[in-house]
């Protein structure tokens, strides 16, 4: 299928309800928004494939492209491994004016060799860039060529950055595995209580802050894409018995067409929250249950809940009089929209304002039901509105992504990382204890004090000011 | 053969080789009559018990690794800050070879000092010989504009009077009448380094302003709009003292450095020696009298001097080594009330941006426990700004801090909730700081190159801020004071930090999960 007519389906998402709502002229339009040329935008769709299949730690990944591409997006995410490092090698063409005038395919096809020569991964993922897809490198040849010459899976991924934004490319990623990944490997045994977690990607190590309790229930994670996933697990998804979704946006065409093709059943949840948290436990135990799995499966999650909620409930119980009342504001996206949102509530802070621009309807439905109106969805906000609402002192920290950090941190707000760069793991129960401890410590650093103090003399001739007026 | 010409290996690896591994473990085992490994590993472990700390802290005649030196060192910093001045130290040579590499091995310059050379029968009959032939000598030798003479304990035990051995000398002719020797005494076995610098800076700044030892008339203060600022013993001094005469010129202020050493120990390479480069005017000196005022940023370090000048109607005004947002605006509002001009712009966007520097990283130090070693005011400095970025002071050590520093310290630490689990200890030394880094561990250590023994020791990680630094290079060009100088003092820290978290992750396959290159 042409890079055109896989873009046209995957904007033809029948699993996303905003989607179906539109007109078949607006469909075709896409559903990433037109960028406006002059003004601040995200990352490209390269960005977002290769954000999106980092995190398969053994595989080689490599960039076709000047070396721009990954220069800038080497290891520059936080997701953790458990075993291979190999996704932390930074692979590039590193093509030159050379492969511009003469095209780059030869010396793609000479670096695939090299990487399987050095390091005989299990697999290599090639990125498409905006140079080589202007020239007109067919790296789908290249790659079916090397694939057959080396006798390994060698992978295209086809999302160079002028086709869109980020999110275009999570799902183009996760178009490409789907046509070249999923389903090719079988698994050595099955479970009935075997499933994928989809859009996961083990930033900080936060898979792990769950699995502890999967593995208790009996529950094997067969594969998780992507994070701290192994080649071969996401080539033996197919034979999971449910999925959960977990980051709605970025890889809803996997889980769905997972369904259709597999017949694995999937709920989007959410793993931050002690709430959240006990409902996908439950949604992932009732799922397998629907497929088969013994019904007792439900009465132990249900032990396992109560147990972890009674314990998170403890260990919050402290910061819950440090913090009632403190105001929040949440820049982030999709998931963590609504999902971040229920979790501080239940500690008490009051939540000003949540940004909904990476937010899917049901995420806005969502965020609707936990807050009561919609008043405080935040479309797309500048940083400067957003240095507004923290200037005029209407949120006490805001919680959002490296790229608004400073803005915070101008306006002398207190602020927490909650996106990929985060040193800390918030997921699961564990996770949510460390959060609000995170806050806590944010909130009580004595550097806002220094911070928001005008320098002395300035002081000063405020008061002098004052005085004026006041006479 | 373990050495090849082709090939010729150093230190780090030549005593590696099998064939000095072999000899030395039989030299030891043959002839030394060693210990055995167990009961050297028994008693290290000891000395990390609280038991030991205790014997430790009961220890009430020697001193382990002091961290401080003497005051003739401080007497020779004091006096190569005036122009063309040759500090002569009247004592025994072999100590002013210490002062000289001491600080040679810091600022990576040479320091010129001489001394009378005395020998065994000047210790019998007075140094007054070696004192007349010493003057005459180094005043035709090395032509200095200024000869101030300090002292060594040789001297102070056999009660040598400088005030008349230096009259005796000139009446001999060993320099003329006219020309300037101010003098201190110094012995090394009364206070510190730091009591060096205050005797000398009194004795110069007395010299001038007293009528020269009676041989001029006392100066009459005429009050003018002019500051004095007087550093302190600082091992940042060349870095310091340029931002300092940069901030003051930025808010206009006319103002004179007593002891200007930062051209001192920073010559250029550019062919030509300089026995004496930049350093206060002797001329500056005497007319600082008129000062309106005199700022001293180490109190602990002109006890005496500060002290005399106010005596001579001066505003005075000390500090404690500040670093940091809060200690450089008090400084600067000092400045500013003292003179009456305000602060300019430029000065306040360099305040914005610090506040923005530990605005950006604070995260990384909060919570953080340190412990501090080293001179009263620099400990104070510091704390202060450790405090101030959240970080939790929980040992402040000063071998050469007094009752009076102790009490300093516990005020700065009661202002804060940081400084709750702290606790000074004065007149302690590196090894008292050893047993406290063991029984109570902390994150980090903040002291000089001494520290790093402690740092291998411990295992805790040094973050190299004090004086000497001899085993890095430069840091000595940049300032710790101004907003500039807090800038380099937090990253300094953060490079320490940043650089543990590595070392911590940077095992492959098995702790490189967060080996992440965005902190």
């Amino acid at each position: 299928m042409s890079l055109s007519n896989k873009i046209q389906d995957v904007f033809n998402e029948p699993g996303c309800g905003k989607n179906q709502g539109k007109q078949e002229k607006e469909r075709k339009k896409g559903c990433t928004k037109q960028l406006q040329p002059g003004a601040a935008a995200g990352g490209c769709a390269f960005d977002g494939a290769k954000i999106a299949l980092q995190p398969i730690t053994d595989v080689a990944h490599l960039v076709h492209g000047p070396i721009a591409c990954e220069g800038h997006s080497w290891d520059n995410r936080g997701t953790k491994s458990s075993g291979s490092r190999l996704y932390r090698t930074g692979f590039t063409t590193d093509i030159n004016e050379h492969d511009v005038v003469f095209g780059g395919e030869k010396h793609l096809y000479r670096a695939i060799k090299e990487i399987i020569e050095k390091y005989n991964p299990p697999a290599v993922f090639v990125y498409q860039t905006c140079v080589p897809a202007m020239i007109g490198d067919d790296i789908e040849s290249v790659c079916r060529a090397a694939s057959q010459k080396f006798g390994k899976p060698v992978i295209p991924v086809n999302s160079p950055g002028f086709v869109g934004a980020k999110n275009l490319g999570n799902k183009l990623a996760g178009e490409a595995i789907l046509d070249h990944v999923i389903g090719t490997e079988e698994p050595e045994y099955t479970t009935p209580y075997d499933i994928n977690i989809i859009g996961e990607y083990n930033l900080s190590g936060e898979l792990w802050q769950v699995k502890p309790l999967l593995d208790e229930l009996g529950i094997r994670i067969l594969a998780c894409i992507s994070g701290d996933a192994r080649y071969r697990e996401v080539a033996s998804s197919h034979r999971a018995r449910a999925a959960m979704m977990v980051c709605s946006k970025a890889m809803i065409n996997i889980a769905r067409k997972m369904e259709e093709r597999y017949g694995i059943p999937f709920f989007e949840g959410s793993f931050y929250g002690v709430g959240d948290m006990s409902d996908s436990l439950r949604q992932i135990a009732r799922l397998l249950v629907s497929r088969g799995a013994p019904e007792e499966l439900v009465a132990r999650t249900e032990a396992v809940v109560a147990r972890e909620e009674a314990r998170a409930w403890q260990r919050l119980e402290p910061y819950k009089a440090r913090l009632e009342g403190k105001r929040v504001l949440l820049i982030t996206g999709g998931v963590k929209s609504w999902s971040v949102v229920a979790a501080l509530q239940e500690v008490g802070l009051e939540i000003v304002g949540t940004s909904v621009k990476k937010s899917t309807k049901e995420d806005k439905e969502r965020i609707k039901e936990i807050m009561g109106d919609d008043a405080h969805m935040i479309d797309d906000m500048t940083p400067r509105e957003m240095y507004k609402v923290l200037k005029e002192a209407r949120a006490d920290i805001m919680l959002s992504g490296g790229r608004t950090q400073f803005v915070a941190l101008k306006a002398k707000m207190p602020w927490l990382d909650i996106n990929q760069e985060r040193h800390h793991a918030y997921a699961g129960y564990e996770g949510m204890v460390e959060l609000v401890g995170e806050i806590d410590k944010s909130l009580s650093n004595p550097v806002w004090e220094q911070v928001r103090r005008p320098a002395p003399w300035e002081r000063a001739a405020q008061d002098a000011a004052g005085m004026i007026r006041a006479a | 053969m373990s050495q090849n010409a082709d090939h010729v290996l150093d230190h780090f690896e030549l005593f590696r080789g099998p064939e000095y591994k072999e000899m030395l473990a039989n030299k030891r085992e043959k002839f030394e009559d060693p210990c055995a490994a167990a009961e050297i590993e028994r008693v290290r472990e000891w000395t990390k018990t609280p038991e030991y700390r205790e014997k430790n802290f009961g220890r009430e005649a020697l001193t382990i690794n002091p961290a401080k030196a003497c005051q003739p060192l401080g007497a020779v910093f004091a006096a190569v800050g005036f122009e063309g001045t040759l500090p002569f130290v009247h004592g025994s040579q072999g100590c002013v070879a210490y002062y000289r590499s001491h600080f040679s091995r810091h600022f990576k310059e040479p320091t010129s000092c001489v001394s009378s050379s005395m020998t065994e029968d000047a210790a019998v009959f007075g140094g007054l010989n070696n004192m007349v032939d010493g003057l005459a000598n180094a005043y035709t030798l090395y032509k200095p504009k200024m000869i101030s003479v300090s002292t060594t304990c040789m001297a102070e035990v056999i009660g040598d009077d400088l005030n008349a051995f230096i009259k005796g000398a000139k009446e001999k002719g060993s320099v003329p009448a006219e020309f300037d020797v101010p003098f201190a005494h110094t012995p090394a076995f009364v206070g510190s380094h730091i009591t060096g610098y205050d005797n000398v800076m009194k004795g110069i700044v007395e010299h001038f302003w007293d009528g020269k030892a009676g041989t001029a008339p006392r100066l009459e203060r005429v009050p003018n709009e002019k500051i004095n600022f007087i550093g302190g013993f600082d091992g940042y001094t060349v870095g310091n003292l340029r931002e300092v005469k940069r901030l003051l010129g930025l808010m206009g202020v006319e103002h004179t450095i007593l002891a200007d050493n930062s051209d001192t120990w920073d010559t250029p390479t550019d062919g030509e020696f300089r026995m004496y480069d930049g350093g206060t005017t002797l001329e500056d000196a005497a007319n600082a009298v008129h000062a309106k005022g005199t700022i001293s940023m180490q109190e602990f370090c002109t006890e005496k001097t500060l002290a005399y000048i106010a005596g001579k109607g001066h505003q005075v005004a000390a500090f404690n080594h500040p670093i940091g947002v809060a200690a450089t605006d008090k400084f600067l509002m000092e400045i500013s009330r003292i003179t009456g001009k305000s602060i300019p712009e430029a000065i306040t966007k360099e305040r914005g941006r610090l506040v923005d520097a530990i605005g950006d990283s604070s995260a990384h130090i909060h919570g953080k426990k340190f412990a501090l070693y080293g001179d009263p005011d620099l400990t104070l400095g510091l704390a202060g700004f450790l405090m101030e970025l959240g970080a939790e002071p929980v040992h402040i050590l000063s071998t050469n801090g007094g009752k009076a520093w102790a009490e300093r310290v516990k005020a700065l630490l009661e202002s804060s909730p940081f400084g709750r689990n702290c606790h000074a200890y004065p007149g302690k030394d590196l090894w008292h700081m050893r047993s406290l880094l063991f029984t109570e561990p902390v994150d980090f250590l903040i002291g000089n190159t001494h520290g790093k023994y402690l740092e291998r020791d411990t295992g805790t990680p040094l973050i190299r801020i004090g004086f000497p630094i001899f085993d890095r290079h430069h840091h000595h060009r940049y300032p710790v004071w101004g907003y500039q100088g807090g800038m380099n003092v937090l990253v300094w820290i953060l490079d320490k930090i940043f650089d543990e978290i590595d070392r911590n992750t940077n095992v492959a396959g098995k702790n490189d999960f967060s080996f992440d290159i965005i902190r």
